[in-house]
């Protein structure tokens, strides 16, 4: 598809009152979004732009265009795309992430999914984190099913895996230590509810969440791991798969795909799509955020 | 839906008032619109944006738009339609008339929401055609804008029976369309028909604002009725609804909609619906804006 942006939305004086950008940051977009998925919104292109100024910086470019090179025609294209996307992605993480992603999960993919089980003995949802990074996410989730718990969730088993393929990530993850940048989306009422204060001012997640998950050093590109990942409801997946060239891509989500039960969900980060890379999912959309279903066995609609 | 619900509805619905200087353009501005298109006269349609100073003033300003996509003021109406095309003015002319159409005074569902999502959904008819490679976009925009006049009727004609409706619909997190039927037995779709009927719409703006819930009923060529059923639920899912959480999910590709598109638009299996949405995100606060200047100091 040829890159629309313009058209529905040309740079415009009144979003944008610093000086306009140079329009290589709108190919550079589409370029980050062709490789990634990833897709930078208009207010958050001088973001990119940022990005691009330290890349440009390190390697001593002089201009926009000149750094456009890089990404394209330099022999090194590849690897500066991985530092592009780097750039671009990090500090991304924290704890509630995303409330539209949350909301979905409470409002409408718990209750299909508890009314898919409900002929099932054993009342019990296995998630995934996979790519966790330090933890943030599947404590989240560990959370909101908690809180879920006390209400329609009564009486249901839980079971997070979380996995990462580094294991320092993995390490900080098991102790759960986070400070006030993570926390930035965090409530009070969770905050008091889920954590007890540690030192330096940060907050630690208490035991009964941390029981919910189960840490591990998985890479996502090894087939013979993958294949222990079975049974799962729902996969989170959030900003990792950029990493991965088209076809690696194509393999890991094909794996997401067979590991996930029928019936459900896979997600992405919030402004991260599966390109065209899987035609087996159907893209749902919900209230503010993007999920992929894999269809249910009966052929129902979601 | 009995006959004596049809004929009160009727009834109520012609006794809705417009604010004055409205008719005396948007009448004949519908006429216009009707016609094929090698029919129409440039000078026919100045005059009509020219007919009063301030819906006048109001074009030109929204002509600036990057949603309409003018980077600066046209200095008159006639460089407007040089420059945008006499499609677009038109839909910009009828943009602001209907943002003056009623009076909004104490509406049971705020009416900057209701415009979000009436110019919303615009919009996305427009850029949807434009990707599948429809012909008429401007048509499609014209079906997005008006596809839910009903909802107005109701506000103006249904007062108390709405404000049940709005009020059960943030309540229950549904849809306004269930809440209506559960409610009053009837929805905007047949509020919305007796006011197409009254204002003499064209038949594929009538179908649109008929069967946009129901697009399987819809009679053929049915891809117009499609289109802004898609962008309709596509809107309400990304921050244009009606101002309230719609506790609900989409699977656009699965919907009947989508294969009546198809047959009509083979090209509709090529777009990026991911990137589409995050599009569309994007224009959100352009169009937030652009509701702003339509409705002035009309909206309290």
């Amino acid at each position: 598809m040829t890159p629309v942006t313009q058209a529905i939305k040309p740079p415009s004086p009144v979003a944008r009152p610093k000086e306009p950008l140079d329009p290589v940051y709108f190919q550079i977009r589409d370029l980050v979004y062709k490789v990634s998925g990833i897709y930078q919104p208009e207010e958050k292109l001088y973001l990119l732009a940022d990005g691009c100024g330290r890349r440009m910086k390190q390697l001593g470019s002089r201009s926009p265009r000149d750094y456009w090179d890089h990404l394209t025609a330099n022999p090194s294209r590849d690897g500066e795309l991985r530092q592009l996307l780097n750039e671009i992605t990090i500090g991304e993480t924290c704890l509630f992430r995303s409330q539209a992603q949350v909301d979905a999960l409470r409002k409408v993919i718990l209750p299909e999914l508890m009314a898919d089980k409900t002929r099932q003995i054993v009342k019990k949802l296995r998630i995934w984190s996979a790519g966790c990074s330090t933890g943030e996410e599947p404590y989240t989730l560990a959370m909101v099913l908690m809180e879920e718990s006390e209400g329609r969730l009564k009486g249901w088993q839980f079971e997070i895996a979380a996995t990462d393929l580094n294991d320092r990530s993995v390490e900080t993850a098991k102790a759960g230590l986070y400070g006030e940048y993570a926390l930035r989306n965090t409530t009070d009422y969770f905050k008091r509810k889920y954590f007890v204060p540690a030192e330096n001012g940060k907050l630690q997640v208490r035991q009964e969440v941390k029981k919910l998950v189960t840490f591990n050093r998985v890479n996502l590109q090894d087939d013979s791991k993958m294949l222990f990942m079975k049974g799962m409801d729902l996969v989170f997946c959030c900003n990792v798969l950029i990493y991965f060239d088209g076809v690696s891509k194509s393999r890991v989500i094909g794996h997401f795909f067979n590991n996930l039960n029928f019936g459900g969900y896979f997600f992405l980060g919030t402004s991260e799509s599966l390109l065209h890379l899987n035609d087996q999912f159907h893209l749902i959309h919900f209230p503010g955020t993007i999920g992929y279903w894999k269809p249910s066995l009966s052929g129902a609609k979601p | 839906m009995t006959a004596s619900v049809a004929e009160n509805i009727r009834e109520r619905v012609a006794r809705i008032e417009t604010t004055p200087a409205i008719p005396a353009v948007l009448v004949p501005l519908l006429k216009v619109l009707n016609r094929p298109a090698e029919d129409v006269d440039i000078n026919e349609v100045v005059r009509l944006v020219s007919y009063d100073n301030s819906i006048a003033a109001q074009c030109m300003r929204m002509a600036s738009s990057p949603l309409f996509g003018l980077a600066q003021q046209p200095k008159s109406i006639s460089s407007a339609v040089v420059s945008l095309g006499l499609h677009r003015v038109e839909s910009i002319l009828l943009t602001c008339c209907m943002g003056h159409a009623f009076p909004m005074k104490s509406w049971p569902l705020e009416p900057a929401a209701f415009w979000r999502h009436s110019l919303g959904c615009a919009m996305v008819c427009r850029r949807f055609s434009e990707q599948i490679g429809s012909p008429e976009t401007e048509k499609a925009y014209t079906a997005g804008l008006l596809h839910d006049i009903g909802i107005m009727a109701n506000c103006v004609a249904f007062p108390g029976e709405f404000a049940l409706v709005v009020q059960r619909a943030r309540e229950a997190q549904q849809p306004l369309f269930d809440a209506e039927l559960s409610v009053m037995g009837f929805t905007h779709c047949e509020t919305g028909q007796v006011l197409a009927e009254q204002w003499g719409l064209a038949p594929e703006i009538f179908q649109v604002i008929a069967f946009h819930h129901d697009v399987d009923h819809a009679s053929a060529p049915r891809g117009l009725v499609a289109i802004v059923h898609l962008s309709d639920l596509l809107c309400r899912m990304r921050d244009l609804g009606y101002g309230y959480y719609e506790c609900s999910k989409v699977d656009m590709i699965a919907d009947p909609a989508w294969a009546i598109l198809k047959q009509e638009y083979p090209e509709l299996e090529r777009i990026d619906l991911a990137r589409f949405t995050f599009e569309l995100d994007e224009a959100v606060a352009e169009i937030s804006e652009m509701v702003r200047m339509v409705l002035g100091s009309s909206a309290s």
